[in-house]
């Protein structure tokens, strides 16, 4: 008797778990989706954690978009299940003009997608170095969308590789309007903080009037020592 | 076993019997609900309604829901747990555009299911002048909650009637689109006209009455105005959609303004109310002003709270200084204000309100120069805005009978360095000398539960014993509308109308209140107005809702860890250890950066108006979404 009262429900439970592992769990999804946001085949680099897009998929009865996070360098990657999605560049998320158009996206198992996005301004060929006490940038702005102003320039030190607007040390900004025609140079004083590092990162943005992100350049890396 | 059997039996003919009286049984009125008919024929079951209803009224910040809201932007931080989920309000990378959003359409309709019951009633108790004052009552909540959605989300639909559907298949007639955002206003003014006249409840805080319909009219029409007129500022990002769902033609400033401008006139020549000045000492005043219940002459409307009736908050619980607290231990000291908010404080004299002689704190010779060395720690705050005692706990004062012990640590002098060591130990702890190393009250860099900016919060904080335990929690009220805000108001519409000396006259007597002399400020300009706004109103709930109005919240809080407005200051005192020395036992002051706030305010343009939500969209695609998302 007494050895049927601990072994029912010990039979019982291990029913359950086993039982349990068949219901509740279904295969993760599987296939990935990556790319960049890109301008005549340059990505963008944006703001880390600020710009995203918005995956749909219609035939389920909740429609709700999945976002999609775009990496400070312009990158991203979602993991999702084979299927058709669409792809959504949502209305004022970068520093690009809104295009209403969505993108198709057929995923089976995996897919690269560069989305084309047509920004108002770029910055190219950004150099930066030491120069003293300070970081010296120097590159181009040029305008791509003529449909709106440009607000400011704006340079960026810090100790790690995702910089922008939330993650610096230090910034210097140049606020609109100067020549854009030459190469803009903008010199930043190295704060004490990271006056001890061996190396630190620079990079620089243009914010153009009414458009909540800036686009930047690359994050590159300034040896100090 | 025979006796099993029979209990089954009895049971089973019991149940039986039971059973012939079925007929009855369902035609018994239920017991523990109320019909729609039984509700409206009866005045004391709708004011149950309407009293369900005020407590639904939405609130973004305030004593009981949204308590966390105050330590989110510039007015203070979060000192408490630093567990990540309540943490990340030190460190949000941005505001998420859903973070204020209200799509409040349950409440709508209750408002008007309640509305069309009124109306159909015929009961001889619901006489008709009972009738009208109660659809008067609801069309006035109605119009609150419009007005709280306008604020956040631009123009929603104007829904006045109960939306039933018919089942045929297509709903297409119940989706309404959005209305424009000055039509909202406009229904919220029109709304407000016209039930003024039959509110009763006249002298009541807790209930709406004429003045109070003013009062929201005051407030919701000068929103209104400064949209019409700073949306459209050149150079700044506007936000509008072709529809007019957001973004209000320039051209309707002035109406708006002037509306307001009545409006704020009418409560203040009613002479229904006045300035709260019953305490001489000034500071006191301030504090008493929002918390006094009996006989305050100032409270245009407030959410009550009685403990007696087991209806209260936690406010001062999260929120007392950490010595102050009753709970034992620690637990308090939530929302630190911070030195931004204090500096916004002028001096008497009229000069900026920043402080004099303190250091940067980076335990340098160079960052000790600009000491001033203070005998008590209160001095660095002398000749200050008295709103600044009744608003915030500094170091040196005291609150209910009881000075806070707000010390970061010693300064030891060092002969051979020519400049002072930074020590700084555990809470309440003494240095060598005997004296207080570190006071109970902190600032604390690391420690929870203690503030992080040098300062606590005093306004809406309880004085009354117990009101800082968990148990018996805090009765105080909130305060919705007083005539404090309602003669700012009047200042600022005069203002932008361009009646300089009506503004004057009503922002002077605001400051004339806190200490400033009559007439101290001869001129005005919208900066002033702002600052003063700021100060008068801190910790209310306005502080959002004015950046984003003025359209300038996207400059304020740019994200930027160079901006001094978009970071929280701290304010650390030290005491001086350098014996035999006339500077030694006095105290200095340092300003950083508070150690635990990581992230600067960062609000974008997209925030101006909320996100909606994509349930609501799928459900009414004539749904139009707001710009930027």
């Amino acid at each position: 008797m007494k050895g049927i009262t601990y072994t029912l429900p010990l039979i019982a439970l291990s029913v359950f778990l086993f039982a349990g592992c068949e219901k509740d769990n279904r295969t993760p999804p599987g296939s990935t989706l990556t790319g960049r946001v890109v301008y005549n085949k340059e990505p963008i680099g944006v703001r880390s954690g600020g710009v995203s897009f918005e995956i749909w998929q219609r035939g389920f009865q909740l429609f709700s978009s999945l976002p999609l996070n775009i990496a400070q360098d312009g990158s991203f990657s979602a993991v999702l299940y084979n299927g058709d999605y669409k792809l959504v560049r949502a209305r004022g998320a970068g520093p690009w003009a809104d295009a209403s158009d969505s993108i198709d996206v057929h995923l089976s198992g995996s897919a690269t997608i560069d989305i084309p996005v047509n920004p108002y301004f770029i910055i190219t060929n950004a150099g930066f170095q030491k120069n003293g006490s300070n970081i010296t940038g120097t590159f181009t702005v040029q305008m791509v969308n003529t449909t709106r102003e440009m607000e400011l320039v704006r340079i960026y030190i810090g100790p790690n590789y995702v910089l922008d607007q939330n993650n610096n040390s230090a910034n210097v900004t140049r606020t609109a309007p100067f020549n854009i025609t030459t190469p803009v140079t903008l010199n930043v004083a190295i704060p004490a903080s990271l006056a001890a590092e061996n190396f630190i990162y620079a990079r620089v943005g243009v914010k153009t009037r009414g458009i909540n992100e800036l686009m930047y350049s690359t994050s590159q890396k300034v040896q100090l020592k | 076993m025979k006796s099993v059997i029979s209990l089954f039996v009895c049971t089973f003919l019991a149940a039986c019997f039971l059973s012939c009286k079925k007929d009855e049984l369902l035609d018994t009125s239920p017991q523990t609900i109320f019909t729609d008919e039984q509700i409206y024929k009866d005045p004391k079951l709708i004011i149950g309604i309407l009293a369900n209803l005020y407590d639904r009224l939405p609130r973004y910040a305030s004593l009981a829901t949204g308590n966390e809201n105050f330590s989110i932007f510039d007015e203070g931080m979060w000192s408490g747990l630093s567990n990540n989920d309540v943490e990340v309000r030190n460190n949000l990378i941005n505001y998420n555009f859903d973070r204020w959003r209200l799509w409040d359409y349950a409440f709508v309709r209750d408002v008007n299911v309640a509305i069309d019951n009124i109306n159909e009633s015929n009961s001889v108790e619901l006489t008709p002048i009972l009738k009208k004052q109660f659809i008067a009552e609801l069309r006035f909540l109605r119009a609150m909650d419009y007005f709280d959605m306008v604020k956040r989300m631009g123009g929603v639909p104007i829904i006045t009637k109960q939306l039933i559907y018919d089942f045929a298949g297509d709903p297409a007639y119940l989706q309404q689109p959005r209305n424009k955002e000055e039509e909202v206003y406009d229904f919220i003014a029109a709304e407000l006209d016209a039930i003024k006249n039959d509110l009763g409840n006249t002298g009541s805080r807790r209930q709406a009455n004429k003045n109070t319909a003013l009062a929201l009219k005051s407030r919701a029409m000068l929103y209104a105005g400064s949209l019409a007129r700073y949306n459209n500022t050149p150079g700044l990002t506007m936000s509008s959609t072709p529809g007019g769902e957001v973004g209000i033609p320039q051209s309707k400033a002035s109406g708006y303004y002037q509306k307001s401008l009545d409006a704020s006139k009418e409560i203040i020549n009613s002479g229904a109310y006045t300035l709260y000045r019953t305490n001489p000492v000034l500071g006191e005043n301030f504090y008493d002003a929002l918390v006094n219940k009996g006989g305050n002459t100032e409270v245009i409307f407030a959410v009550d709270y009685l403990k007696s009736q087991g209806k209260r908050h936690l406010n001062t619980f999260n929120n007392i200084a950490r010595s102050l607290f009753e709970d034992g231990g620690q637990g308090s000291s939530f929302t630190s204000p911070s030195l931004n908010l204090v500096e916004s404080f002028e001096y008497l004299d009229g000069s900026p309100g920043t402080l004099k002689g303190v250091g940067t704190g980076s335990n340098t010779a160079a960052g000790q120069a600009s000491w001033i060395f203070y005998d008590n720690p209160q001095d660095i705050f002398a000749n200050k805005d008295a709103r600044l005692y009744g608003t915030i706990m500094y170091p040196g004062v005291s609150f209910a009978g009881k000075t806070l012990k707000i010390q970061a640590g010693v300064y030891v002098w060092n002969a051979s360095a020519n400049k002072y060591d930074r020590t700084e130990g555990a809470l309440n702890s003494s240095y060598t000398d005997g004296k207080t190393l570190t006071g109970l009250d902190g600032p604390s860099r690391t420690t929870t539960f203690v503030s992080n900016t040098g300062f606590y919060l005093r306004k809406y904080i309880d004085a009354t014993a117990g009101a800082s335990t968990s148990a018996l929690q805090s009765d105080t009220w909130w305060v919705v509308f007083r005539l404090g805000e309602v003669y700012l108001n009047a200042g600022e519409a005069a203002f932008e109308l361009g009646l300089t000396n009506d503004a004057l006259t009503f922002t002077n007597a605001v400051r004339q209140r806190a200490g400033f002399p009559a007439n101290s400020l001869t001129t005005l300009t919208l900066q002033r107005i702002q600052n003063e706004r700021k100060v008068e109103l801190a910790f209310e709930d306005h502080r959002l809702w004015d950046l984003i109005r003025w359209r300038i919240a996207d400059k304020v809080w740019d994200g930027t860890t160079t901006n001094p407005d978009a970071n929280i200051y701290a304010l650390y005192p030290y005491r001086i250890v350098r014996p035999g020395h006339p500077d030694d036992g006095k105290y200095v002051f340092d300003k950083f950066i508070a150690p635990r706030f990581k992230a600067p305010r960062f609000f974008r343009p997209g925030n101006y108006y909320s996100s909606i939500a994509q349930s609501v969209i799928d459900n009414n695609p004539k749904i139009v979404r707001n710009p930027f998302h």
